[in-house]
């Protein structure tokens, strides 16, 4: 997700996107939570795991296609849906989730997890 | 306070709570047994049985199922079909409907309840037309309110559009369907509005057993995307939002592609294209927002445009490119057909064939639905007073079934569920206003100074009341959609400055207009006791005449009013599984093939799963030949006997001379050369009497149709009682055939294909043998006169 | 019902088989016309009795003893030697002997010029009669029997007949072969012959005058048949003979020109064998097949199975009255069909085992209702056809290859995911009990 900005920013006025982007980056360090820091390096890693996924797929091969979906998926949903718990933990997001107390979101975000991977697990064969 | 009639005071909250629970119980437990019991005409006036053309193929795959467990089940190739291509069963369709069979008939064994399982297979609609009837309500309650909930469960227990696909032995996909539809639906509406993974997995969840269930799923795949597309255009993105988008569709989709018969389409076809780039589009938008939380929004706007630019381009790009490549599936003829309903008549006759792909006739919408069509637009309207993000869906569901009901009376059904929780909508708003036993007071402070767009009440359109603004006896959380509207929301704003100027109309009306006295209560509601009055009696009537009768058994009324049954489908399968060999292959249209399948057990060349129009247009040429041409295809798919349905004695509508022309359209889809539509008619006239054209009167079809047929009326002039026409005395001559079996009403006709000739000889030519014809003398072939020339 | 006494019968021919020259029963029902002898034909019927034929005679209008009962063959053999009569009892009709062939009954007719019944029998097997009236006429070789009494060479190639037959002598009526594949030519009529209704040489363009005009192919050359057979779809077999005295005891004893005995004896006892089911009489005992390595025929196929098939043929020896492993045929095919052969291959013979003919090839990679066809049809011999049905399936769900090498990324990021997923829980709810003191005391 991060590609498409880079290379965008390049191509427009590039002085001013990066200075954008260094606020972002700051403001980033200095207004998360470390638990939501935390989730960020969770995601970061599937994010990873993803590209990387996808990155072989297509250079190299999608024979077991469904071993691919699978794995790809594994890592989709997994993040969206650690990308779900981040939004619910956040406390900037409390008005939102008034149903929703972190520990409902946690406990949310493991059962669809392990749904997530049972399935991921039955297509993968 | 003034109220318009004394209620008790001297209730506690507690009490009132408590028995207004119980109340929703007992008529939650009514509605199922009224919705079950409506159901059960076709039992009680016919039998236990499995009606139609579909339920059959699903009836026996249960059974196999249930006699070999689910892995033989999943492994299941059936020879015996689109003989000899063969059927790969496990892979070719939807199993959610037997697995369910299955797994009831399991516990049930294991809890020692010995149960058939045909008895299982023909109650499972009416038992699920109960839980549709909760899955309504719960959905409704999300709408609007608990009383909504009970009205829509009602009308949905009842409706007849829901009704004609679910009566008991109308074992098909749509009997569960429907409830895991709604519940889908529900389960969605909840995780949107909590902003729950967990309601968003078990969307999923059930949205997987509705993939497993039917082909119909389509519908939530691309329902869902379109609501979350329209709030995003709105300006209604939240985190709830992306949160049960994000599990619904990470979990469900990937759940989706278990089912074999899905298998990668959710990846690879043009319809489930739209969830994914909604998907994506999820995902970039709320990656904005995190970024947009942290900077400036200057700053923000150039790294929006950018990106959104970027990667708008290589998104289109990417799924142009990638179904040029064939990676993706282009649209498929059915989805187009819903698009252009000329379609399918002029590129796939096949679907066009079939009666449930016609489009609607209006009178259909009147007797499906009765006075709910009137209260649906009601609801709807209502829906637009208290914008809420649910009601956006609502909006969107009845925009977009009322279009394909329109095109597809098969769509009809999913259209149903939507018009019910409306018009509840509608309806119960409107026994709120009159039931609500407060009189506005003319210059009274109103001490509940309900939100301007809460629930209103709307009169509905027949009535001229005006609008009070309901009191909420229900404290209904007042909602919070003051999002903030990020950039590109200029729908969003459209929408909400329209629903904001009804709004403050409505409250910047002089205070409240309201209801005085009783009379104009009680006359508003006799009046809507009545509608319901007829609905019911209109629902009962409907029920039992139009959509009970098995359609495997017809039954027709004496001159004295007793009802004759007339068994004549029945009769001629079984004297197929009783006299025939095993493996004798039978040819006939596929509308029989199900049916033959399941009550003769015998092989059969094409059925109702369409699968290989190749097969289907052999079948239609076969028909349409002249016997001497139709002979060697019979030979070489191994056809021991033919089956042709003719109403003609009886006067039986759907029989296959009526349904002749879809034969020939398809045979000439493949072979254009060699069958034409147009010699079929004599002078533009479809005709089968002593007019019929020559094409018409040498096919086999109408050979084994009428053959022998004028006999039966002795010296009388024969006389088609379904055409009307007069057929000529002289009837048509079989060769290559054998007159095997007629039914008592001559509703089935099967013919054996004869072997060959002992002596070599062409069939005709022996037949005429047989006869005792003389034959020309032949010569010796002129090969030999070349050589003495 | 029909079942039962279809096995009856074949146990009363099984019976029969143990004391019988021919493979389908013994019993010969002779219609031989009143104004015949049967003395006359001595040596042939002395022959066929000698081999263990009983014989039954009666006359073409005589009501008993009946040729069917209740549409059930009395007879296994009926000869026809009544050329000339016009009329029969009821049950024999051309229709009804078309249905005693159905019934495998085997048939040995003899033909007249006369216009007769049979004549127009004669037409369904494709055999196209000339005029009435037209023998067969031929002047050559010189000799001094009449121009219809004729000599005719025996050709080699027929099967059915015993190599280096002398030429036989013939009198009777030709006939044209249509193009019928069943029929089995027997004997041609000589190259020099001709049919005509005048044994009057002068007139010899005459008669090619009036053929022509009337349209009618010349009734001339070898291409016509003097003693012709026609095998059914069922295996029963008839021979249709021009002439009767082809099988009478005069032509037997007659010296040919060169004074060298004649073949007839030879000849009529060669057809009889056949048409009686006694030579070239083949059978089909049993087809197997089984995936290589297995013993038991599957249920059903998988795609790309390797399959073994095996058939067993075995032919009629009229000598001991058994039948045989036979392993002569080179030229036997299976096909493997699902409305077109898939696999075509050809089905030799096993060395060393006889009668056993096996092929091994690989289901097609297509799944649907295949048949195993042999259809093996040549001329003079019975035909070998088989089918067997059997359904070739995809394999089964858990019968594609898992687990590949070229996957193993995928599986690593699944795998890694779930770690990762387990990880961070454990991490989550160890932080959670810090963080809730966090969060207190933040919200203080």
């Amino acid at each position: 997700m991060a590609g498409p900005k880079s290379s965008s920013k390049s191509s427009s006025a590039s002085s001013e996107t990066s200075a954008a982007i260094a606020t972002l980056w700051k403001s980033y360090l200095d207004e998360t939570p470390d638990r939501l820091k935390f989730i960020d390096a969770f995601l970061s890693f599937i994010v990873l795991s993803g590209v990387l996924q996808f990155a072989y797929c297509v250079l190299v091969t999608n024979y077991p296609f469904n071993a691919f979906l699978a794995g790809f998926a594994s890592s989709v949903g997994q993040f969206v849906l650690t990308a779900s718990l981040r939004a619910q933990v956040n406390p900037e997001n409390r008005s939102e989730f008034k149903d929703v107390s972190p520990e409902r979101a946690f406990a949310d975000f493991a059962l669809g997890s392990i749904v997530l991977h049972f399935f991921v697990f039955n297509f993968l064969g | 306070m003034p109220a318009a009639y004394p209620l008790p005071t001297d209730l506690s909250p507690t009490t009132v709570a408590n028995t207004a629970s119980l109340l929703r119980i007992i008529a939650l437990a009514l509605i199922s047994s009224a919705a079950i019991a409506s159901r059960l005409f076709a039992v009680i006036n016919f039998e236990s049985i499995i009606h139609e053309f579909d339920p059959w193929f699903n009836y026996r795959a249960t059974r196999v199922l249930a006699s070999k467990g689910f892995y033989e089940f999943w492994n299941w190739f059936d020879p015996t079909a689109w003989y000899p291509l063969g059927r790969v069963v496990g892979g070719t369709i939807y199993p959610g409907l037997m697995a369910t069979s299955g797994v009831i008939y399991n516990i049930l064994h294991a809890l020692n309840l010995p149960v058939d399982i045909r008895n299982i297979c023909v109650l499972l609609a009416p038992g699920f037309s109960a839980f549709t009837a909760w899955a309504t309500y719960m959905f409704t309650k999300e709408m609007k309110d608990e009383s909504a909930g009970l009205l829509a469960a009602a009308f949905i227990g009842i409706v007849p559009g829901y009704i004609s696909r679910s009566v008991a032995g109308s074992y098909d996909n749509e009997a569960i369907a429907i409830f895991l539809l709604m519940f889908t639906f529900f389960a969605w509406i909840k995780a949107l509005k909590q902003g729950s993974a967990f309601w968003g997995t078990i969307a999923a969840v059930f949205y997987f057993y509705m993939v497993a269930a039917w082909g119909g799923y389509a519908f939530i795949t691309n329902m869902i995307p379109l609501h979350v597309l329209v709030l995003m255009l709105m300006g209604r993105f939240t985190s709830r939002l992306y949160v049960a988008y994000s599990s619904w569709y990470a979990i469900g989709t990937l759940a989706s592609m278990q089912v074999p018969f899905v298998g990668f389409q959710p990846v690879r076809t043009s319809e489930h294209m739209a969830a994914l780039g909604v998907f994506g589009l999820l995902q970039i938008v709320a990656f904005g927002q995190l970024v947009r939380a942290h900077v400036s929004s200057k700053q923000f706007q150039g790294l929006l445009f950018a990106a959104v630019v970027f990667t708008g381009a290589i998104g289109f790009f990417g799924i142009v490119g990638l179904t040029y490549k064939g990676w993706i599936a282009p649209w498929t003829g059915r989805f187009y057909s819903l698009w252009d309903t000329g379609y399918a008549k002029k590129y796939i006759p096949i679907i066009a064939s079939v009666s449930e792909h016609q489009p609607t006739a209006w009178p259909s919408f009147f007797m499906d639905l009765h006075f709910l069509i009137f209260l649906f637009p009601a609801g709807v309207v209502m829906c637009f007073r208290t914008l809420r993000d649910e009601h956006i869906f609502v909006i969107i569901y009845a925009v977009v079934a009322s279009y394909f009901a329109g095109v597809m009376v098969r769509l009809m059904l999913t259209l149903t569920p939507v018009v019910c929780v409306s018009a509840a909508v509608a309806l119960s708003s409107l026994m709120d206003a009159y039931l609500d036993p407060t009189e506005p007071e003319v210059e009274d402070e109103k001490k509940e100074s309900s939100t301007p767009a809460s629930v209103v009440a709307k009169s509905s359109t027949s009535t001229t009341t005006p609008a009070t603004p309901a009191t909420g006896k229900k404290s209904k959380k007042s909602k919070d959609k003051e999002t903030s509207a990020p950039a590109g929301g200029v729908l969003g704003e459209l929408v909400s400055n329209v629903a904001s100027s009804a709004v403050a109309a409505n409250s910047a009306a002089p205070t409240q207009k309201g209801i005085f006295g009783l009379d104009t209560r009680v006359v508003v509601l006799l009046n809507t006791i009545g509608m319901l009055l007829f609905f019911v009696v209109h629902c009962t009537w409907v029920t039992s005449n139009a959509y009970s009768s098995p359609s495997v058994v017809l039954s027709s009324t004496n001159s004295d009013g007793s009802q004759h049954i007339i068994d004549d489908f029945r009769e001629a399968y079984y004297w197929l599984r009783q006299n025939t060999a095993e493996d004798a292959v039978v040819m006939s249209w596929w509308d029989y093939g199900y049916q033959i399948a399941g009550m003769a057990d015998r092989p059969t060349l094409v059925d109702n799963n369409t699968w290989n129009n190749t097969h289907i247009a052999t079948v239609g040429k076969a028909m349409s030949s002249p016997e001497e041409i139709a002979y060697p295809i019979l030979r070489k798919h191994d056809v021991s006997y033919v089956l042709v349905i003719f109403g003609g004695l009886i006067g039986y509508s759907g029989d296959d001379i009526n349904k002749f022309l879809w034969m020939v359209r398809i045979a000439q889809g493949v072979w254009p050369d060699e069958i034409q539509e147009p010699n079929y008619f004599n002078r533009g006239e479809y005709r089968v009497d002593s007019e019929a054209s020559p094409a018409m009167r040498d096919c086999l079809m109408y050979k084994m149709s009428y053959y022998r047929f004028a006999e039966l009326f002795g010296s009388q002039q024969a006389v088609d009682r379904v055409r009307g026409q007069q057929v000529p005395a002289q009837g048509p001559t079989l060769d290559y055939l054998d007159e095997a079996f007629t039914s008592e009403n001559w509703i089935v006709r099967i013919y054996e294909v004869k072997k060959d000739d002992v002596l070599g000889r062409d069939l005709k030519i022996a037949n005429a043998f047989d006869q005792g014809k003389k034959r020309k003398r032949t010569k010796p072939t002129s090969r030999r006169k070349a050589i003495s020339a | 019902m029909r079942l039962l006494s279809s096995a009856f019968v074949a146990l009363l021919a099984f019976a029969r088989l143990s004391f019988a020259a021919s493979s389908s029963g013994d019993s010969v029902l002779v219609l031989l016309d009143t104004s015949l002898d049967r003395e006359n034909y001595s040596i042939f019927f002395g022959g066929l009795e000698k081999r263990g034929y009983s014989l039954t005679f009666r006359a073409p209008k005589d009501a008993s003893p009946a040729i069917t009962d209740y549409d059930v063959p009395n007879f296994d053999h009926v000869i026809f030697f009544s050329p000339e009569a016009k009329s029969y009892a009821q049950d024999i009709t051309p229709q009804s002997l078309v249905g005693l062939l159905s019934e495998k009954t085997n048939l040995l007719i003899a033909l007249s010029p006369k216009q007769t019944p049979l004549t127009s029998l004669a037409t369904e097997f494709s055999l196209i009669l000339p005029p009435p009236e037209t023998p067969l006429i031929s002047h050559h070789p010189a000799r001094s029997e009449r121009p219809t009494t004729i000599p005719v060479a025996v050709s080699s190639s027929s099967p059915l007949l015993t190599p280096g037959i002398p030429p036989v002598w013939f009198s009777g009526a030709p006939h044209a072969l249509g193009n019928n594949p069943m029929l089995v030519p027997i004997l041609r009529a000589p190259a020099e012959s001709f049919a005509a209704d005048s044994t009057d040489d002068t007139g010899a363009d005459g008669i090619v005058d009036a053929t022509e005009k009337g349209g009618e192919g010349l009734w001339a050359g070898s291409q016509m048949g003097l003693v012709t057979g026609f095998q059914t779809n069922v295996n029963s077999r008839v021979v249709f003979a021009g002439g009767i005295d082809l099988f009478s005891d005069e032509y037997a004893r007659k010296e040919l020109p060169s004074g060298t005995p004649s073949g007839n004896s030879q000849f009529a006892r060669d057809i009889a064998t056949w048409v009686f089911q006694e030579t070239l009489t083949l059978r089909i005992d049993s087809v197997e097949h089984h995936r290589v390595n297995q013993t038991e025929a599957p249920e059903m196929y998988t795609t790309n199975d390797e399959i073994v098939y095996t058939a067993h043929i075995s032919s009629y020896d009229s000598r001991t009255s058994t039948w045989k492993p036979y392993s002569g045929i080179g030229d036997l095919q299976l096909e493997f069909t699902m409305l077109d052969p898939h696999i075509r291959t050809s089905l030799p013979p096993v060395p060393g085992s006889p009668g056993t003919y096996q092929v091994q090839f690989r289901a097609p990679d297509r799944h649907g209702v295949f048949k195993f066809i042999l259809n093996w049809k040549r001329k003079g011999y019975s035909y070998l056809s088989s089918s067997t049905t059997v359904p070739v399936v995809p394999p089964r769900h858990d019968g594609y290859p898992r687990f590949l090498s070229a996957a193993w990324p995928y599986y690593t990021g699944a795998i890694s995911t779930s770690a990762g997923f387990f990880l961070f829980a454990a991490l989550w709810l160890a932080g959670d009990v810090k963080g809730e003191r966090k969060k207190v005391s933040k919200a203080e």
